[in-house]
């Protein structure tokens, strides 16, 4: 039964070193043992000081105490009247230091509640105290996420420099091998670091829209190219031909993951940073706003420019336009994920694959006899403005939802609480 | 009788608060059927898994109350605007200044102890009834949204609530502290909320769960006795409170580092949930008087209030119980854990004191310490008493030994705890700090004459059976001693007093009898009454059939149907028998009664309280 009593055991007083301090005293014989039934005068907090100086201050202390035993006796707890937010926790923390109501007694007090309403009223409150907010030590994580971000860019670039150099069988392995090591490694990076789902699982197939969406980008625009035309007459080959492959736009997405983790990482601190030296939450809300801006910014810069690069390196067309509202489309989606919000990146996802994969079925249902007028709308866009506008229409809306809901979502204080999990 | 028992942290997780009382509990009340509602405190107790349960254990329902699922629900536009209410109650109650009695005191300065007192006092007195209805309405408010609605985890954590919370911190007339919340401290807040109230979002009170039991016990107050609260409200079950560690109190002392907002928003909403828990419960039982203080302190009508003891298995003390000649006439015990609280240092003083007076005297420390710190302090008296008290031999041939010997249960010198009571004449306890003193109720089984200080429960546990010194004050407590170890007599005559005393108080039997009482007191007062319905909804003609109330345990196949005065349950007594009771009984009453009067120079406290 050595449970119960403890459930009733007040805390252990907080000094710890006191009886070491008072078993010295008593050893080089400079305690001083009352006789007088005094003995509470000397609880285990005051003993911080040295012994020699203890004696000599006693017997203005006890003259002291005896006109006005309770200033005394906060000032035993000056720490815990200082802190305390009402007056039951001052009892408390008496009763943890064994104050008991014969103790109360003595101070003229019926019980501990009481003698601690006087103690709490009599604490000097000249709102000079007021707790000064501390920002969050600034856990040394291991940043390996930072480095793994680089993982799925340099990968996606090993295996198309394979495929340039291999042929036949060789290049079908090649490519099968490459496509699931970029995907388990951009799977590596969502999985760690300012990506991370913090405890909620995103929205059930969010991964798999995109992937389609991403596997549009490589040969959506030559697929749908190839059927306006009338096509297509076979698989594609390569890079070039009827239906060609764009790499370039794959390479400068995987190689984006590394700006993506940073700017999400500078977004969370920044934001983090704002939260605890922000008053209000309108304050907080609109102190983040620019600070979203800026890192999606950021990060459409860095998109662009790598895709410049890649552009140049494997000399193809740069699609702008579909790629980098791509970009922006999968990052936000991932940033909302991230904090917390998996509900509209999943339907925003699913919306856009939807509008692609629909792009691709009126051209070709439009061969149908009867239903040529099903074309039309894909038709007369991509003759005026080639197939790309297709994607970049759809991505650039999508993004631009996405952008607004994290506009209203992500300046909010909530999204950055921090759970106990990441605390 | 159907008993819903409501545990945090508790029974049945194999490292549970009062697992061992909820235990005895459940299988001294094998007539009353039992539903074990558990909310566990982390993954860990989880994992650790339950201890074996009887078979009047009907079922085991057990939550998690250190991590939430967000079921993913969202809220309509009225389902929000009904949280957002509720929500906004429930913060604005919460920044309110408590009964203006702290906030008077504040502008009182330094005016006399007496005077604040005094008027803080009035003013809690006269704390606002409404104030309690707005903190129930906006609890019950917010549980009847998760019945209906669900997701009450994600709205708790939403931007709504931190809104809510800083509109009411900014209002006016809003406690100080709470004013100078922060958005950080306003999210902690929140997060801190959003966990206690994860009771809420249970499925425990549907009709075949909480709502089909007799009656509510909740083994501690706090998280508890939330469920309870809840069933209470929708189902009327009544609701039965037992703390032996006051919730609100532990709250305090565990309450952290955070910031002053932080904790005067929480200390306020554990403050007026201990209120409404003591308001709506049917009856409370605290486990000592401190514990009875503090209820009464945060409300508890003194109606409700039945102090029930802890009790302790008194077969294992009653072979060293009944034979008091056994023990060494020299030799003072201490038995316990060791760590700084147990002030041992000040026991060490007292017996060197002790041997200048008695100089054969021995003293047996007996116990393990408890963590680092323990260990630590154990080294440190150790190293005192060599310092203290050379070692000592009976001739120039034999070896020596310390008069103060350090033991553990389960040694050569003291196989069993009875053992270690059995050896020495007189029992001391030196704490500075105690709750119950378990140790103080072994040693009055054992029948031995006492010397303790007078901290916590003690004088409450003693009675007049023994002597109580102050803390900290080895000259008293050695003079305490002394005057024991030269009264042979004295000692026996206290120790049969104590052992009465425990054997009438402080049993496993009485307690579970004074459970078995409570029980039936609840539910004859304020039974369930049901009206079954059909499927339509239309109240079912002959819902609860006529058997319900014949004597037995109708739904079992072998029902004890017999022609007896009332229902089954109530007829037989709590199963196991009450312990042999000493029969020195009668005498040692007396002797009781005249210990104060003998007390000599020992400042005698006995019956202060």
């Amino acid at each position: 039964m050595s449970d119960l009593g403890e459930l009733d055991r007040p805390g252990p007083p907080a000094g710890a070193a006191a009886w070491d301090m008072r078993s010295e005293e008593w050893l080089s014989g400079a305690a001083c043992l009352r006789d007088d039934g005094q003995p509470h005068s000397r609880s285990g907090e005051e003993h911080t000081k040295p012994a020699s100086d203890d004696a000599p201050a006693h017997g203005p202390g006890r003259r002291a105490a005896a006109a006005d035993p309770v200033k005394a006796l906060m000032h035993r707890h000056r720490e815990l009247c200082e802190r305390a937010v009402d007056p039951l926790e001052i009892a408390a923390g008496l009763e943890a230091h064994g104050v008991t109501d014969r103790t109360a007694s003595r101070f003229r007090h019926r019980d501990v509640f009481s003698l601690a309403e006087e103690m709490y009223a009599r604490v000097p409150r000249d709102g000079g105290t007021t707790h000064r907010p501390t920002p969050p030590a600034a856990s040394r994580r291991r940043a390996d996420w930072a480095l793994l971000a680089l993982l799925p860019g340099a990968l996606c670039a090993a295996t198309l420099a394979g495929l340039r150099l291999t042929h036949g069988q060789s290049r079908l392995i090649t490519a099968a091998v490459g496509v699931l090591a970029v995907a388990l490694a951009v799977r590596a990076v969502l999985s760690r670091g300012p990506l991370a789902t913090k405890d909620r699982t995103p929205a059930p197939g969010t991964g798999l829209w995109t992937c389609w969406l991403v596997a549009y980008a490589v040969l959506g625009d030559g697929l749908l190219r190839v059927a306006v035309a009338g096509g297509p007459d076979g698989l594609p080959t390569g890079t070039s031909g009827p239906w060609p492959l764009a790499t370039a736009p794959v390479l400068a997405l995987t190689l984006a993951c590394a700006p993506a983790a940073w700017s999400a990482h500078l977004f969370a601190a920044r934001a983090r940073r704002k939260l605890t030296a922000s008053r209000g939450l309108t304050e907080f809300t609109s102190s983040v706003r620019p600070l979203l801006c800026g890192t999606f910014a950021l990060y459409l810069c860095a998109l662009t420019s790598l895709l410049a690069l890649t552009g140049a390196a494997l000399d193809e067309p740069a699609a702008y336009a579909q790629t980098v509202t791509l970009g922006a489309l999968l990052f936000l989606a991932r940033l909302l994920t991230a904090h917390g919000f998996t509900y509209a990146p999943g339907v925003v996802l699913i919306a856009t694959a939807t509008v692609e994969g629909a792009a691709l079925a009126t051209v070709f249902a439009g061969r149908l006899p009867g239903c040529g007028f099903l074309a039309i709308p894909v038709d007369t866009l991509v003759e005026t403005w080639g197939p790309g506008a297709v994607p970049a229409l759809a991505c650039c809306a999508a993004a631009l939802t996405l952008l607004l809901h994290a506009n209203r979502r992500l300046t909010k204080a909530s999204a950055h609480a921090r759970t106990e999990g990441a605390a | 009788m159907r008993i819903g028992l409501l545990t945090e942290g508790g029974y049945p997780y194999v490292s549970g608060d009062a697992r061992l009382w909820c235990d005895r509990l459940v299988r001294g009340l094998e007539q009353h059927e039992f539903e074990v509602y558990a909310l566990s405190r982390s993954a860990r107790q989880e994992d650790e898994g339950w201890v074996p349960l009887p078979s009047q254990v009907g079922r085991v329902q057990a939550a998690p109350l250190w991590t939430a699922e967000d079921d993913g629900v969202r809220y309509g536009r009225r389902a929000r605007r009904r949280f957002a209410d509720c929500y906004g109650e429930l913060a604005a109650v919460l920044c309110a200044t408590r009964g203006s009695g702290a906030e008077a005191g504040v502008d009182a300065g330094g005016t006399a102890g007496a005077a604040a007192a005094s008027g803080a006092a009035a003013a809690s007195g006269t704390a606002p009834t409404s104030e309690a209805d707005r903190f129930g309405s906006a609890l019950y408010g917010l549980a009847e949204l998760a019945r209906d609605e669900g997701g009450l985890v994600g709205a708790l954590r939403s931007e709504t609530a931190v809104r809510a919370l800083e509109r009411a911190c900014r209002a006016p007339g809003a406690l100080r502290t709470a004013r100078e919340a922060r958005v950080p401290e306003l999210l902690t807040v929140a997060a801190q909320l959003e966990r206690v109230l994860r009771p809420l979002s249970l499925d425990w009170y549907e009709d075949d769960g909480l709502g089909s039991v007799d009656l509510c016990h909740a083994a501690s107050g706090g998280p508890a006795a939330l469920p309870g609260l809840v069933a209470r409200h929708f189902s009327g079950v009544p609701l039965l409170v037992t703390e032996y560690g006051v919730q609100l109190r532990t709250h305090y002392l565990t309450a952290g580092d955070a910031a002053p907002a932080v904790r005067a928003l929480l200390a306020a909403f554990h403050g007026r949930l201990a209120a409404e828990i003591y308001r709506r419960a049917a009856v409370i039982t605290p486990g000592n008087s401190h514990a009875r203080r503090w209820q009464e302190r945060c409300g508890a009508d003194r109606d409700k209030l039945r102090t029930v003891y802890p009790g302790m298995e008194a077969a294992r003390f009653t072979e060293v119980g009944e034979a008091p000649e056994c023990a060494d006439p020299d030799t003072l015990v201490w038995v316990g854990r060791i760590e700084p609280t147990k002030d041992l240092v000040s026991l060490l003083h007292a017996f060197a004191e002790v041997r200048k007076e008695e100089p054969k005297t021995r003293l047996r420390i007996v116990g393990t310490p408890s963590g680092a710190e323990g260990t630590a302090y154990l080294v440190h008296c150790k190293a005192l008493a060599a310092q203290l008290f050379p070692d000592e031999a009976e001739g120039p041939h034999a070896i020596g030994r310390n008069p103060v010997a350090f033991e553990e249960i389960g040694g050569p010198e003291a196989p069993t705890l009875a053992e270690a009571y059995a050896g020495g004449a007189v029992t001391v306890l030196s704490s500075v700090v105690e709750g119950f003193p378990l140790g103080l109720v072994e040693a009055m089984l054992c029948g031995r004459a006492t010397v303790s200080t007078d901290v916590g429960a003690v004088v409450e546990v003693i009675g007049g059976t023994g002597l109580v010194v102050p803390p900290r004050n080895p000259r008293a407590l050695a003079e305490a001693c002394v005057a024991l170890l030269r009264a042979p007599e004295r000692r026996a005559r206290l120790g049969a007093a104590a052992r009465a005393r425990a054997l009438e108080l402080f049993t496993v039997e009485q307690n579970t009898a004074a459970f078995h009482g409570i029980y039936l007191e609840i539910v004859s007062q304020s039974p369930v009454r049901r009206v079954v319905l059909d499927d339509t909804g239309e109240p079912l003609p002959f819902g609860v059939p006529a058997e319900a109330h014949v004597p037995g345990r109708w739904t079992a196949p072998a029902a004890r149907v017999a022609a007896r005065g009332g229902p089954g349950w109530a007829t037989g007594g709590p199963v196991r028998a009450s312990g042999p009771v000493s029969a020195r009984g009668g005498p040692v009453a007396a002797t009781g009664g005249s210990v104060s009067a003998t007390g000599g120079p020992v400042p005698a406290t006995e019956g202060a309280r």
